[in-house]
């Protein structure tokens, strides 16, 4: 009886291992691929072969797509566009979270702010960037930085909403009440109590919007049309659609792009479930 | 707040610090908003001069067939991806659930799961070309190693093939999420009614069709909503991929109004087609969010 159990139990840990043994390999080798393809050089594409493990591993690639093509311009774009996001969004965000969650305002009034945000969710962005395209035309700010600023901040604030408020909620208001007895003002109250508290959670929302803003790929490639604005993906994109494919470049490219990305997400792996499902799930 | 039932009394201080502080922000979301909803209205009823022509962009649009392969693309690609993503999902949360008892291998598998979902989709897109372009595509040298294959299948030629290569990629990236959001939802499953389930008898299979099933229906409807919003909207890894061909078989939604505006340059008919769809998935969301399990006070 126990002999035909615990045979049982090793049978389904053997097909578990081998389920998640498979789903590794298959989700592990393309990126592999695309890892050591950056890691090529221009003979090696040429060869005659395809080879799995590459002979001569070199950083030429990166060199090539980072110097020579002058893509570091772009990602310094993509970091200027990005951090002024998270800004814009950070600071619309607590705008509008603080009030619904520390101050009286009508229960249905904070319902309908929460529900309009999460409707912007559902907003396809080609819809709006046609519009968008004609107004940044007549602004004459096509081409520049700002335009994209303006378009991720308001795409991301649904984001920054919900999460900044899931996370103002779980501080009780007896700690800013404690500091307006002692005399503070609401300002000093926000800013020396309940910031320093909410702090890792407007670090993790920052750092989503980051993130998303980063991987953005359509506003860019339509509203920007020159190194003078253009991010990295725009790049990405530029070397997979010329006509002469270089494949250690356009792998180099992937690989930084998303590079900052996966940096970003060790530190707020914590909550990158919570924003994508706008805090609905909360992981402990 | 007790003095509410007061009336018609005046603010608070605080109530009119909240009121300052929302207008504004509030204020310019919806300015910003709301102009390009009007303008793209304006547009979509106006000829290339400015003159106004009534519906006739929308008839336009309408006629055009390639709007119902753009549709049918759309169609066919939530239809291949989502309940994959689901079903996959849902297989694997169950397994590491069940079967994966240590505590650093369950991070290890939330970090990898993690992954996927923070890398940009172009890079996604190029990830796909290196597995399926032809001549340095690695799945055809794999296959003609092996022997399954014995000259070069065109992955992004065929008009099938190139759909499931798309939706593969989608489903590459995204049933992490499926995975991470189903897990979790696992772990609140109380303990004790597995284990009286367990004394009772219940195999694997009853459990989790009366225990498991319970706690994690409301998720999947979370899922199905966060998923569709995003699955309609796909863009950027079918456009690097196969930028909509072979002839318009993977010419999604988004890149079929990405054409019409900037490849066609016809404004008229784009803006008809913006606000149509801007129409119909507000109803669509109107359906959704109905039903989502959200706070809603």
């Amino acid at each position: 009886m126990r002999g035909a159990v615990s045979r049982a139990i090793l049978l389904r840990t053997a097909l578990a291992v081998l389920a998640l043994g498979t789903a590794g390999v298959l989700y592990g080798f393309p990126l592999y691929w695309l890892f050591v393809t950056s890691l090529k050089s221009k003979a090696e594409l040429f060869a005659s072969s395809v080879h799995l493990v590459p002979h001569n591993p070199t950083l030429a690639a990166y060199s090539s797509v980072l110097i020579e093509r002058g893509f570091w311009v772009l990602l310094k774009n993509s970091v200027i566009v990005c951090f002024s996001t998270v800004v814009v969004t950070l600071v619309l965000g607590l705008l509008i979270t603080y009030p619904i969650t520390r101050l009286p305002v009508p229960p249905r009034l904070r319902v309908n702010i929460l529900i309009w945000a999460l409707s912007l969710r559902f907003l396809p962005p080609i819809a709006v960037v046609i519009p968008y395209f004609a107004i940044v035309r007549t602004l004459q700010i096509y081409d520049q930085p700002i335009a994209l600023i303006g378009i991720y901040s308001l795409f991301n604030l649904p984001f920054a909403i919900w999460m900044l408020k899931g996370f103002l909620e779980e501080i009780p208001l007896e700690l800013e009440d404690a500091a307006l007895v002692d005399g503070a003002n609401r300002w000093i109250a926000f800013w020396r109590v309940l910031l320093p508290l909410a702090a890792p959670g407007v670090m993790a929302a920052g750092i989503i919007v980051f993130t998303f803003a980063w991987s953005e790929f359509l506003f860019a490639l339509i509203l920007t049309a020159t190194p003078n604005s253009q991010t990295f993906p725009v790049g990405v994109q530029g070397l997979v659609t010329q006509f002469e494919i270089i494949w250690n470049d356009m792998a180099a490219s992937g690989v930084i792009a998303m590079t900052l990305p996966l940096v970003l997400m060790v530190i707020g792996r914590r909550y990158i479930v919570a924003g994508l499902t706008f805090g609905v799930i909360r992981e402990k | 707040m007790k003095g509410a039932r007061a009336g018609r009394r005046r603010l608070s201080r605080d109530e009119r610090l909240a009121y300052m502080l929302l207008l504004p922000a509030l204020g310019a979301v919806f300015v910003i908003v709301t102009i390009p909803f009007v303008l793209v209205i304006i547009q979509s009823i106006s000829a290339e001069d400015g003159t106004l022509v009534g519906f006739r962009n929308y008839s336009r649009a309408l006629a055009n067939p390639l709007l119902y392969d753009a549709i049918r693309a759309t169609g066919v690609y939530s239809l291949i991806v989502l309940p994959t993503e689901i079903l996959l999902g849902l297989t694997f949360a169950l397994l590491v659930h069940r079967t994966v008892r240590p505590q650093g291998l369950r991070a290890a598998i939330y970090v990898l799961a993690i992954l996927p979902l923070v890398v940009p989709p172009v890079a996604i897109g190029v990830v796909g070309r290196l597995v399926y372009a032809p001549s340095y595509g690695v799945l055809n040298v794999i296959l003609e190693r092996i022997g399954f294959v014995h000259h070069e299948v065109n992955w992004l030629g065929d008009p099938t093939l190139a759909m499931l290569a798309v939706a593969s990629v989608d489903i590459w990236q995204w049933t992490p999420f499926v995975y991470l959001v189903l897990f979790s939802g696992l772990q609140t499953v109380p303990r004790e009614s597995v284990e009286a389930a367990q004394i009772d008898g219940a195999d694997w299979w009853a459990q989790f069709r009366y225990i498991d099933l319970f706690y994690l229906r409301p998720l999947f409807l979370l899922i199905v909503f966060f998923r569709l919003a995003d699955v309609l909207r796909v863009f950027d890894h079918v456009f690097i991929l196969t930028g909509g061909g072979p002839g318009t078989t993977t010419q999604l939604l988004s890149l079929y109004m990405y054409r019409v505006e900037f490849k066609y340059f016809d404004s008229g008919q784009a803006a008809a087609l913006a606000v149509l769809v801007l129409v119909s998935f507000s109803i669509l969301y109107r359906l959704i969010s109905r039903a989502l399990p959200l706070e809603r006070t």
